[in-house]
């Protein structure tokens, strides 16, 4: 038993019953990666992480109309994973969006945008409707007629602070936003990438999405993509 | 608030924390000094509007101190630096390559023209280009609008900042660069 899995073997009696991404121990494992281990041992985080399975989630894309199911990319694609709203205040989300779109680029360039899946997940669904996605999409580049990003829209602000929570180990609050003039609330949250192989276990969970390296990132994408 | 929770709250309040830092940190702290590796060169497209012209500039310009603004035109804070910027192209000597370039799809999400008529409108005169693929902005390791950079003449970074800048600090930044 090496360390990262004993340490994973103590973490879960820790959090018993409350973290379903934890409950796949056994079924998925570093034998199921294209990459090595990471160098920050995230395995103790309440989020997905190496070498777990990505959660399972089925969310209306509002733009394509259709519900996106993460399932269906098992064998088909590798998934690069972000949660944001546009409303963003303070540059965190277009620092996750801007990873998410040039990883994209770079997978048209190179070819294997069809074999990759861009997941945009926001948590304000209220305020993010069709029209505003659409718009943001045009704005922060990303590419909607390559068929490989969907925005997904949860059916309403709970459901959506519930898939996070359940799912992705994330915790969601509308908070009040009096420092900024032209929003009634924000949501303080936690800026995390995640990439799964296409065999839906996670590579890597970027903790500090936004200030992660985007060359290493991208990097990283194209080895799990084509490994 | 079980475990799992406070773990997740422990972490958020993390982010905010890096969010601030994302907003202030800079290159020669997280580095010593300046970037150990120069940056490698590539040649994007420059665009026709006031002060700029239509062709091409390579960043960093090899031989050449180099300062980028990094800028998108949905970004609030990037019309507000752009009085600034201007102050600090008129000062810095002319052997500076000064450059704005923004990453926005130039070409398929908006146009050259879109681009310039937000250039007219808020005063700019020097140098504009785009990096429709950003893969410049990638290269930079730039995620955060507006982000100014001052690079040295071997192509290291000497000096990296996002948010909202004096034109003293821009011009400061620019001479460290020049090693002055």
């Amino acid at each position: 038993m090496d360390r990262r899995h004993y340490l994973r073997s103590l973490a879960v009696p820790a959090v018993a019953g409350s973290a379903g991404c934890l409950g796949v121990l056994g079924s998925a494992g570093a034998e199921g990666t294209v990459l090595g281990p990471p160098d920050q041992d995230l395995s103790e985080a309440s989020h997905p992480s190496y070498g777990d399975e990505l959660p399972h989630i089925a969310v209306p894309d509002p733009i394509a109309g259709e519900t996106v199911s993460t399932a269906e990319y098992e064998g088909e694609r590798a998934v690069l994973w972000t949660s944001f709203y546009t409303m963003c205040p303070d540059g965190v989300c277009p620092a996750l969006i801007f990873r998410l779109r040039r990883a994209q680029e770079v997978a048209a360039e190179k070819g294997y945008g069809d074999e990759t899946a861009f997941l945009a997940l926001t948590f304000d669904p209220e305020r993010d409707t069709a029209d505003v996605l659409g718009e943001y999409a045009d704005q922060q580049g990303v590419n909607l007629d390559a068929g490989n990003w969907h925005f997904l829209r949860p059916e309403s602000y709970e459901r959506g602070q519930e898939l996070l929570d359940e799912q992705f180990g994330l915790v969601i609050e509308k908070a009040d936003a009096d420092e900024y003039e032209a929003l009634s609330y924000r949501f303080p949250h936690y800026g995390l990438i995640l990439l799964a192989n296409k065999q839906g276990i996670v590579e890597r969970a970027y903790p500090r999405g936004p200030q992660t390296d985007i060359e290493r990132l991208v990097n990283d994408v194209e080895r799990v993509v084509t490994g | 608030m079980n475990r799992r929770h406070l773990l997740a709250g422990v972490a958020s309040a993390g982010v905010v924390g890096g969010g601030g830092l994302l907003a202030t940190g800079t290159v020669p702290t997280a580095l010593g000094g300046s970037s150990v590796e120069p940056v490698e060169p590539l040649t994007v497209d420059t665009i026709p509007a006031p002060g700029s012209r239509d062709g091409e500039v390579t960043i960093p310009t090899p031989g050449r101190t180099t300062f980028v603004d990094v800028f998108a035109t949905w970004c609030a804070p990037c019309e507000e630096q752009m009085p600034a910027l201007g102050e600090a192209a008129d000062r810095v000597d002319d052997a500076v390559q000064f450059v704005s370039v923004t990453p926005e799809a130039v070409g398929r999400s908006m146009t050259e023209a879109e681009v310039a008529e937000w250039w007219r409108d808020n005063g700019g005169d020097w140098l504009v280009a785009a990096d429709p693929t950003a893969a410049l902005t990638s290269r930079l390791d730039v995620g955060s609008f507006p982000t100014a950079m001052a690079i040295d003449a071997t192509g290291r970074i000497r000096w990296s900042d996002s948010g909202v800048h004096t034109a003293d600090t821009l011009v400061e930044a620019v001479e460290t660069a020049q090693d002055r």
